[in-house]
C-alpha cells in the first residue's frame, strides 16, 4: 500500500483542533493560565515558534508533576470527589504531542478521547501517558492532583463511558479473534462512499482499540520503547500479528496512518492498482482467474503463481486482453483498464455467467441485476453449461412472480394414449432438485414413457468430457451437449438411457422475454416491470449527469440498468452498415468515478465477461439510449436506476 | 513512418462546420434506405412491415414475424438492395442470432428469400451476395444470377460475437478477414475456382480488428483497435488494377492514436471515425468523422458531435447516425422538397432477376 510520510500532516492542524478537545473535555478551561508566549525566540519562523512552544510545554508539564508530588497531591482511590477533569495544561500537552489522526479521532466525542488516551494513541510531553494531570471538586473547591490510568479507568471513563469496560474485554489476546471477526473492514467503491466509510471509523469506538494493535505491532517491529520489555512485547505482537490477516493489517495501517486525511485515506483504495489489492487479500482472486492461468498457461494455479501473475499484470497491458475460456467478448480492455474499472465497481464478481454462451442477453442482464441484490440466492450449477446459472435463475424469477407462463421453452413427448404432445417447461442446466431444469423433466419424461426406475436422475455432460467407451457412462441417464452450441434459448445436445440413444424428446418454443414493455397492455410481463413492481425495487429514471451522479451519491452500492445500442456502446466490435441498425444490447452500470469535472462510469454489457467491466463516459452511454429509444416500440427511455 | 503519421494527423482541419440533419418527410426512426434524389424511400411502418414510399405512394411489400426490424443497404450500382429481417429484436437480444435475408431489386418490391446469416452484402454489380452464418460460422455467398453457392467455413470458435469483412474483387476471388485464437486478425484471399485459401496480411500485433470497404477504383484495409485496448490505427490502399497482387497495399494512414474506425470508401476519399482526444485513465474519448483525400492524403475532420460512433455510405451520401438522427457529412441534406421525377429512362429501369 501507498502511504505518505507523516510530514505532510499540517501541524497547525493540532492547534486548530486544541480548541474542539477543549471544549469537548474541558469544562474547566476557562480557569486555565494560558500558555506563556515566549518573549522572543532564537529564530523567527512558524516551525521555531512551534518547536519553543513544544519545549515551553516540556518544563511546564515536568514541573507541575513535581510540585504535586512535592505537595503530596497524589489522587487516591478512596477519595468521594466530584467534577474530576483533566488539568488544562496536561490537556494542552496532549494536544502537541500527539498524532493529528487520533487527535482527530479524540475529537469526535468524550469517550473516543478516553479511549484513545487508554490505548496510548495520546501522548504527552513524556510520551506514553502513565500518570494523568487531573482536577476535581472537593468541598467546594478546585484541586489538582496526579492520578494513574487504571484510577482514572475507574474513576472517570467507567462513569462517563460504560462501554468502554466492555470493549476492552473484547479486545484482549484471548478475545481478540472473535472481535475482530465481527467487525467490518468495508471496502469502499466510490469516493462518496469512501468518505462515508472514512468518517463512520472516525466515530467508531472500536477504532482506538484497532489502532493500538496497530501502533503496538509497530512499535514492536521497529524496536522502540523500554528495551528492557522489548521481548515480551514482540512476542505480543507477534501473536496479535498472527490474528489478523494480511487485508485487516494493511486495512489498519491506512486508516490509522490516515485519520486526519479522508482523501489519502480514500487514495488508497481508489488508485491503487486492483491487483495489489487481490495481492494483498482485499479482493478475490476470482476476476484473474482466467487471465492467469491463460498467462501461465496452468488451469490449477498456485499462491506463488497467482502473485506473479498479479505482478505481471501491472506492467503487461496485453494479458488481460485474451483470457482462458470463451466467457465474454474478447480483446477484453487493458489490464489498467480493467484494474480501474474493477476498483470503482461496486459489485465483485462470485461466478462466471458466461454471456458468449447466452442467445437470450435480457436473461444474462436480468440475473446479473438479481445478483447485484441477492448474490447469496442464485443457484449456482457446479455440472451443465456455462449459461445454466442464468438459465436456472430468469426462470426461478419469472415463475416466483408468476411470469412462466411466457417462458415458452418446452420439453415434448408424444403420448400415444392422449393422442397428442405432453411438454413440460424448462431451461437448459444440471440443478437436481429443480423439476424445471432439463436434467429433472428428461428423466421425468423417461419414467413415463420408459418405465424408468423412479429414482433416475440425468446428468448435462460436456461432450468433450463424453466418452461411451466408459464404464460410468455405460448406465444411467446422461444428457452430452456441445458447449459451442448450447445457449439459453437452444443447446444442441443428445440424450442417452443406458448407453441407448433417445430421440423422441423434442425442445419447442423460445425464451423470448421482454425487456421493457412493447405495448402497453403487456407491460406487466415485461422484466423491467417485474423488477420494480414484484422484486420490489425502486427505480430512478435517468435523464442526465446530474441524474446518474445524483443516484449513485444517494445509493451507496446502487446499480443502473438499461438498454442501449451495441453500436455505439461497443462502436470497434458492432459496426453499423444501413440506417437505424441498433442492436439492442443490455447492460448495467456498478459504479462512478468523478476526477475533478470528468465522470466515468463501471460498465458491464450484457455481452462482457462479469470480471472485465469498462469504463464509459456519459455522452456514449446517452447516446446508445437516445438511439435504442428512437426504435423502441414504446419509445420508452431505457436507463432506470434502482436501490 | 509514425512520424508521417503524427504530420498527417496534425494537418487535419480542428475547425468543423455544424453539419445538418437529414430532413425528409418520415420519421428519421423510420427510415431504413434513401436513394441521393429521394425519389425511393423504404420505411419500416411498424415492426415485422417494411413498405417503399416512390412517386407518392406507399406499397407494404414484405411482411415478416410480427416484431422484426429490418435493415437494407444497397451499394454504387443500384441493381438491387438486400435486406435484413432481425427476428424479435426487443424481447430475443443476442448478438449471436441470425437475420433473414432477402433480396430486392432497386425501387422495386418482390423480395426473395437468401438465406439466413449477417453482415450481408452485395457485390460485383449486384450479382453477388455474400453473408456470415453465425451459427455455422460461414460466410455464405451467392450468386443472384446463376444461384451458385459457396460456404467458407471459419474457425473462429474462440470469438462467437466475431463478424467478418468480405469483399468481392472479383467472379472468382473474395477476401475476408478472420482472427485467430491469440487474437491476431488476418485477411484471407479465396479463389472460388480452386475453393482455396491464402493468407495475404496478418496483423503484427493482436487485438486489433481488420476492416475492409472498396470503391469502383481501390479496395482500403483498415486496421483499428477495439474498445478499451491500447493499439495504433493504420489504413492501407491498393487500387483496382492491382488487385491480382494483393501484398502491394500502399499506407494511407498511420497513426499511435486508438481510433474508431468503421471506414467508408468514397471516390476520391476514405471516411472514417477518428480519436481525437482521450483520457487515458477514464476511457473518456471524443471521436469525430474525419476524411482523407486520397491524392493528397490530408486528414480533415468533418464533423462536431464529439461522439461519433458510426459512419453510413448511403447511395453516395455519408451520414453519421447520432442519438436517433441523421447528420450529412457527404450530400444534400434535405429532402423534404415534393419534386415530380421524370419516369426512369430504360437505363435507369431495374433489372430483373
Amino acid at each position: 500500500m501507498k502511504t505518505l510520510p507523516r510530514s505532510s500532516q499540517n501541524q497547525f492542524y493540532r492547534i486548530f483542533l486544541g480548541a474542539v478537545l477543549l471544549g469537548l473535555c474541558l469544562s474547566s478551561f476557562s480557569q486555565t493560565i494560558p500558555l506563556e508566549v515566549p518573549k522572543s525566540t532564537d529564530y523567527p519562523g512558524i516551525i521555531q515558534t512551534f518547536e519553543k512552544l513544544i519545549q515551553i510545554d516540556s518544563e511546564k508539564i515536568a514541573k507541575r508533576k513535581e510540585i504535586l508530588i512535592k505537595a503530596n497531591r497524589l489522587f487516591n482511590n478512596s477519595q468521594t470527589t466530584s467534577g474530576l477533569d483533566l488539568e488544562p495544561d496536561f490537556l494542552n500537552s496532549i494536544i502537541l504531542h500527539s498524532d493529528s489522526g487520533y487527535l482527530r479521532m479524540a475529537s469526535t466525542s468524550r469517550c473516543r478521547f478516553y479511549e484513545a488516551l487508554l490505548t496510548d494513541l495520546l501522548r504527552s510531553s513524556e510520551g506514553k501517558i502513565t500518570n494523568i494531570l487531573i482536577t476535581y471538586q472537593d468541598k467546594d473547591k478546585q484541586h489538582s492532583s496526579i492520578i494513574s490510568k487504571k484510577d482514572f479507568l475507574n474513576k472517570v471513563v467507567n462513569l462517563d463511558c460504560p462501554n468502554t469496560q466492555k470493549l476492552i474485554a473484547s479486545f484482549q489476546v484471548k478475545t481478540l479473534q472473535n472481535t475482530l471477526q465481527g467487525i467490518k473492514f468495508d471496502i469502499p467503491t466510490g469516493i462518496d462512499q469512501c468518505r462515508n466509510t472514512h468518517l463512520a471509523w472516525l466515530n467508531n469506538s472500536h477504532t482506538p482499540f484497532l489502532c493500538q494493535i496497530h501502533e503496538y505491532i509497530k512499535e514492536s517491529k521497529s524496536g522502540a520503547g523500554d528495551p528492557k520489555e522489548l521481548e515480551s512485547r514482540r512476542a505480543i505482537a507477534e501473536i496479535l500479528d498472527e490474528k489478523l490477516t494480511m487485508m485487516q493489517k494493511d486495512y489498519l495501517e491506512n486508516l490509522c496512518q490516515h485519520l486526519d486525511d479522508e482523501e489519502i485515506f480514500c487514495e488508497e483504495f481508489l488508485n491503487v492498482s486492483y491487483w495489489t489489492k487481490i495481492a494483498g487479500g482485499y479482493e478475490s482472486q476470482f476476476t484473474v482467474q482466467d487471465i492467469c492461468s491463460k498467462a501461465l498457461g496452468t488451469d490449477v494455479l498456485s499462491a506463488s503463481q497467482i502473485a506473479s501473475c498479479l505482478n505481471r499484470l501491472k506492467k503487461e497491458q496485453d494479458l488481460c486482453h485474451y483470457p482462458k475460456g470463451i466467457s465474454g467478448i474478447k480483446p477484453q480492455p487493458d489490464c489498467d483498464h480493467l484494474s480501474t474499472a474493477l476498483n470503482y465497481s461496486s459489485y465483485k464478481p462470485t461466478f462466471n455467467d458466461c454471456p458468449a454462451s447466452s442467445d437470450q442477453l435480457i436473461a444474462t442482464n436480468v440475473v446479473r441485476i438479481l445478483s447485484h441484490f441477492i448474490p447469496t440466492q442464485l443457484t449456482i450449477p457446479t455440472a451443465g453449461p456455462c449459461s445454466g446459472i442464468t438459465n436456472a435463475s430468469i426462470y426461478g424469477f419469472n415463475q416466483k412472480f408468476d411470469n412462466d407462463e411466457n417462458w415458452k421453452l418446452e420439453a415434448c413427448y408424444a403420448d400415444k394414449l392422449l393422442e397428442r404432445d405432453v411438454c413440460f417447461k424448462t431451461y437448459f442446466g444440471d440443478i437436481k432438485n429443480d423439476p424445471a431444469a432439463f436434467t429433472s423433466v428428461v428423466a421425468e419424461i423417461l419414467k413415463r414413457t420408459r418405465g424408468a426406475d423412479p429414482s433416475l436422475t440425468c446428468d448435462m455432460v460436456d461432450s468433450k468430457d463424453y466418452s461411451p467407451v466408459l464404464l460410468k457412462f455405460r448406465s444411467g441417464c446422461y444428457i452430452t451437449y456441445e458447449t459451442q452450441n448450447c445457449w439459453v434459448s437452444s443447446c444442441k445436445h443428445k440424450i442417452t438411457l443406458n448407453d441407448r440413444p433417445i430421440d423422441f424428446i423434442k425442445v419447442k418454443g423460445d425464451t423470448a422475454l421482454p425487456y421493457f414493455p412493447l405495448t402497453v397492455k403487456d407491460e406487466r410481463f415485461s422484466q423491467n416491470y417485474i423488477l420494480t413492481k414484484d422484486f420490489k425495487r425502486n427505480p430512478t429514471s435517468i435523464f442526465n449527469l446530474a441524474g446518474i451522479t445524483k443516484f449513485f451519491k444517494k445509493v451507496q452500492g446502487g446499480i443502473v440498468h438499461g438498454v442501449g445500442c451495441a453500436e455505439d456502446l461497443l462502436p470497434s466490435f458492432f459496426k453499423s452498415m444501413a440506417m437505424n441498425q441498433c442492436s439492442p444490447l443490455p447492460f448495467v452500470i456498478n459504479g462512478m468515478i468523478r476526477e475533478k469535472d470528468k465522470v466515468a462510469f463501471v460498465l458491464r454489457t450484457s455481452v462482457d465477461s462479469l470480471s472485465a467491466p469498462r469504463l464509459i463516459s456519459w455522452s456514449t452511454l446517452y447516446s446508445a439510449v437516445k438511439g435504442y429509444q428512437k426504435i423502441q416500440p414504446l419509445k420508452q427511455w431505457t436507463l432506470y436506476g434502482l436501490d | 513512418m509514425v512520424l508521417i503519421s503524427f504530420i498527417i494527423c496534425f494537418i487535419y482541419n480542428l475547425e468543423a462546420a455544424e453539419l445538418p440533419k437529414l430532413l425528409t418527410k418520415h420519421p428519421a426512426e423510420s427510415l431504413r434506405y434513401i436513394s441521393y434524389d429521394g425519389r425511393y424511400t423504404y420505411i419500416q411502418k411498424k415492426s415485422g412491415v417494411l413498405s417503399l414510399v416512390t412517386s407518392f405512394t406507399s406499397t407494404d411489400f414484405l411482411t415478416d414475424e410480427t416484431g422484426n426490424d429490418f435493415l437494407i443497404k444497397g451499394s454504387a450500382d443500384k441493381s438491387r438492395l438486400i435486406i435484413e429481417s432481425i427476428p424479435n429484436p426487443h424481447s430475443e437480444m443476442s448478438m449471436l442470432k441470425n437475420h433473414r435475408i432477402f433480396v430486392i431489386d432497386y425501387g422495386n418490391t418482390s423480395p426473395r428469400f437468401i438465406g439466413q446469416g449477417r453482415n450481408a452484402k452485395i457485390h460485383l454489380r449486384d450479382e453477388w451476395v455474400t453473408y456470415y452464418d453465425m451459427l455455422d460460422k460461414t460466410i455464405r455467398v451467392q450468386n443472384l444470377i446463376t444461384q451458385r453457392k459457396f460456404d467458407i467455413k471459419l474457425s473462429a470458435k474462440p470469438h462467437p460475437f466475431f463478424i467478418p469483412d468480405i469483399e468481392m474483387l472479383s467472379s472468382s476471388s473474395l477476401i475476408y478477414t478472420e482472427i485467430n485464437e491469440a487474437g491476431f486478425s488476418a485477411l484471407v484471399a479465396y479463389d472460388l475456382k480452386s475453393l482455396k485459401s491464402t493468407i495475404i496480411y496478418k496483423s503484427a500485433q493482436n487485438a486489433t480488428r481488420l476492416e475492409l470497404c472498396r470503391n469502383e477504383n481501390y479496395l482500403a484495409l483498415g486496421e483499428f483497435p477495439y474498445d478499451g485496448v491500447s493499439r495504433g490505427s493504420k489504413i492501407q490502399i491498393l487500387a483496382v488494377r492491382d488487385f491480382t497482387n494483393l501484398s502491394s497495399m500502399s499506407s494511407l494512414y498511420d497513426s499511435v492514436e486508438q481510433d474508431v474506425g468503421n471506414i467508408l470508401c468514397l471516390k476520391k476519399e476514405v471516411y472514417f471515425v477518428k480519436m481525437i482526444t482521450q483520457d487515458q485513465r477514464l476511457g473518456i474519448k471524443v471521436t469525430e468523422a474525419v476524411k482523407i483525400d486520397l491524392n493528397t492524403k490530408t486528414t480533415t475532420l468533418v464533423s462536431d458531435l464529439k461522439n461519433v460512433t458510426q459512419l453510413i455510405e448511403m447511395d453516395g451520401r455519408v451520414l453519421a447516425p447520432f442519438r436517433g438522427d441523421f447528420y450529412v457529412i457527404e450530400g444534400t441534406s434535405s429532402l423534404e422538397v415534393d419534386v415530380l421525377k421524370s419516369i426512369p429512362t430504360k437505363e435507369e429501369l431495374p433489372l430483373e432477376i
